[in-house]
This record gives C-alpha cells, structure tokens and sequence, in this order.
C-alpha cells in the first residue's frame, strides 16, 4: 500500500476523504493490509481516547469475514451489479427490434416508402426510447400500422419473421437481436 | 507564526494530562470525537454495493464498542465474542435498511442490544440493565466496560500509553500541532489549516506522517491478529 492510499486511510480516520479516494483504497488489491493498518490506527485511537490497549480489545474480525464468506448474502450485489445492465438494455434492445423489424417487413406490403420509414420510424426507435419511458405518442401508431389489415401472406411472412427472430435471439442470447434486425434492414430481406 | 507557536505550546502543556490518564481522555471523548458520519456512509454505500472490504473497516472501528455494549448484558467473555460477531452478521444482512438517518453506530447500538437482550431471552434470563437506544450516541464504553484487566494488562497498558506520550512528544512541531488538534480537540481540517495557517492538503499530510510516526513507534505494541 503506498503513501497516498495510507494517507487516504488516515483522511477516512478523521472523517474526511472523499468518495473518490475511499472507492481507491477499497479497490487496492490487498485488502489484507489495509485492514491492517485501519486496524493499528484504530488501536492508537482508542488508546487516545478511551485508555485502552489493542491488546485488550476485541477482535471479531476475522470470525465475522469466515462467517459472510461462508453464507453469502442471498442476492451477490457484485454479481448483480454486472448482470443488471446487461438486463437492462436485453429486452428494450429486442422490443425495439420487433417493433422495426414489423415496420420494415411490412412497410412495402402496405405501401410505405423506405424513406419514410428510415425517418419516421427507424430513427426514433433505438433501445432505448424503447423502455418504459417511451412516448406513447410514438408507440401507439407504430404497433397499429403495423398490425392492421395483414392478408393471409403477410401473416405468414410475420410469422415466418418472428420465428427466425426467436431462433436467432436464442443463438445469440440478446445480443444476436440487434445484428440480426440490422442485418434483415441492411440487406433489404423482409 | 506566532499563532502556531501558541497553539503547539498550549497543546505540549496538555499533552501529559491527556495522554498519561485514561480518565482525562474518557472525560474528553464526547468532545474529542467528532461525528464519522461521513466515512461511515461512504463504507456503508459501498457494503450495499457488495464491497465486502468495506464492511470489513466497520467491523474493525466498532467492534470493541459493540463487544461493551454487549457486555453489559452478558458477563461471559466467551459469549460476549460470540454476541459481537452476531451483531455484525446481522448488520451486514440488514444494511439495505439503514436508512442513514441516524448514525451507523446507533443503528448499529440497536442491533447489539437486542441481538444481547434477544439471546438472554432465549436462556430465560431477563436481560439487566438499560440501553435505550436514544443512550448510543453518548454510550461511552471506556467508563463503563467492566475492568476485568489482570495485572499484567494493566501493566502492558501503562506502558503503552507511556510509550505514546514519548511517541507523540517526540514529534516535529509541527506534525504533533496538527495530530492533536485533530485527535484531541476533534477540530476539522479546514479549521486546522485555519489555525495554522497552510493548506488544508498540508494538515491531511502532516496528520498522516505523524499517525504514521506514532504506529512506527509503538511498533509490534499495537499488533492484532489481522488476517
């Protein structure tokens, strides 16, 4: 541990490190010896302050560490925290594939040009307009363009489409969703 | 200068009251020990966020208060180890719901209370004395820990705090200046480097070399068992 981290503790000692440098030190690679010394100043303090000696103190430290690291927290936050954004952009990221994906498969059959589609639709339906904060001034005309007045062909082509949508979402666990609806506009299929 | 020359003169003058007796520091500790809010919400949000680390230095600044909070409902040493870790276990499972209203040491004064007064329960004794939880800001527990100190504690603890005078008094001017009126008079940095007249950057510096210099000092006195 150098200097600045030590210096650090000490701040955190006296109540006054920043975030910054507390979210530094926790990250240091050997926790070991930042305990360590957290501890040994903690000593010098209470010895200051209430007279007594480290060696008289309480050490549970190392039992409470064994018995958290024995039964872990039911939800790992740690685990958690790199999953959730994953999450997060997965199913507006395929909700908005499906929802360009009709417009583009069906804009033709009902008679939209590709401009108007690229404008209107395309460029306003990027993963993340498509979560809950979506306008639904937006949202409301697209799903029902896109739904009324289907033949027997155009169903079936939908269905077709979604069918090849799920498999390749299954493939490619999410991700798959968005080079997949690009690939099906860039090369002008559906 | 010459501020600064007084102030080190006042503090030197104090200095072998306050560091020679256990009592005079006890008397002072409501006024020495300034609010860790701060540093404990910091450790907090990062114990939320799966730090386990950071749960770790909660651990080790408040587990002899805990372990004498504990202490004054249960009289077996061995049981009141046993009581302190399960304090902590149970903070760490209810951090979501510190709310940070109050200070993580009194929520965390509720929970060993009652993880005391609940384990006396399940004994069927009736738990003696009082904690209300309004108590945990003032609790000082260096006044009412039971002493149960042999005399060879009590030897090794005069020792070690005639060793940290020594340590302390043979600091450069201006690092003791700076270490005891943090320590002592619990005062900010800010103020500090008002008092001495140089950047607050300067004091966080100076109290570091001469908390750094005190731990050299004392040497394998202050060694825990830290794993």
């Amino acid at each position: 541990m150098d200097d600045r981290l030590r210096e650090t503790l000490s701040a955190m000692m006296d109540d006054e490190a920043d975030e910054l440098s507390v979210r530094r030190l926790l990250s240091h690679e050997n926790q070991a010896d930042v305990r360590a010394q957290w501890q040994r100043w903690q000593g010098v303090h209470d010895l200051m302050h209430r007279g007594r000696s480290p060696a008289e103190g309480v050490d549970v430290s190392a039992a409470v560490r064994e018995a958290l690291d024995g039964r872990a927290r039911p939800q790992n936050p740690a685990a958690a925290r790199h999953r959730e954004p994953q999450r997060f952009w997965q199913w507006p990221a395929a909700a908005a594939m499906v929802a360009a994906a009709l417009l583009v498969g069906f804009g033709a059959g009902t008679g939209w040009d590709s401009d108007a589609v690229s404008s209107g639709t395309l460029a306003s339906a990027p993963a993340t307009e498509a979560s809950a904060n979506e306008s639904p001034a937006n949202a409301g005309p697209v799903q029902e363009v896109a739904l009324q007045g289907l033949d027997e062909k155009q169903w079936e082509h939908m269905s077709r489409y979604l069918l090849e949508h799920a498999q390749h979402n299954s493939v490619g666990a999410g991700q798959g969703s968005v080079g997949y609806a690009r690939l099906v506009s860039a090369s002008g299929g559906y | 200068m010459n501020h600064q020359k007084l102030v080190s003169a006042e503090i030197l003058a104090m200095k072998p009251e306050r560091t020679g007796t256990s009592t005079m520091a006890q008397n002072d500790q409501k006024q020495a020990e300034p609010s860790d809010r701060q540093t404990d919400l910091q450790l907090v949000r990062k114990v939320r966020g799966g730090d386990r680390a950071a749960f770790d230095l909660l651990v080790v600044k408040y587990q002899s208060r805990v372990a004498s909070i504990i202490s004054r409902y249960v009289y077996d040493s061995q049981e009141v180890m046993d009581l302190t870790q399960e304090a902590f276990i149970k903070a760490y499972r209810a951090i979501d719901r510190f709310r940070g209203d109050s200070a993580f040491y009194t929520w965390l004064y509720r929970i060993a209370v009652n993880t005391a007064k609940n384990h006396l329960e399940s004994r069927n004794r009736r738990p003696q004395g009082s904690a209300d939880s309004a108590e945990a800001e003032n609790f000082d527990d260096g006044r009412r820990l039971r002493d149960i100190a042999s005399p060879e504690r009590l030897l090794q603890r005069e020792q070690l705090q005639k060793e940290l005078s020594n340590a302390i008094a043979n600091l450069p001017e201006e690092l003791r200046s700076a270490f005891l009126l943090r320590e002592y008079d619990g005062l900010s940095y800010e103020d500090i480097a008002g008092i001495l007249e140089c950047p607050i950057g300067t004091v966080r510096s100076r109290i570091f070399r001469a908390r750094d210099a005190v731990d050299k000092h004392l040497g394998p006195m202050l060694n825990h068992s830290v794993t």
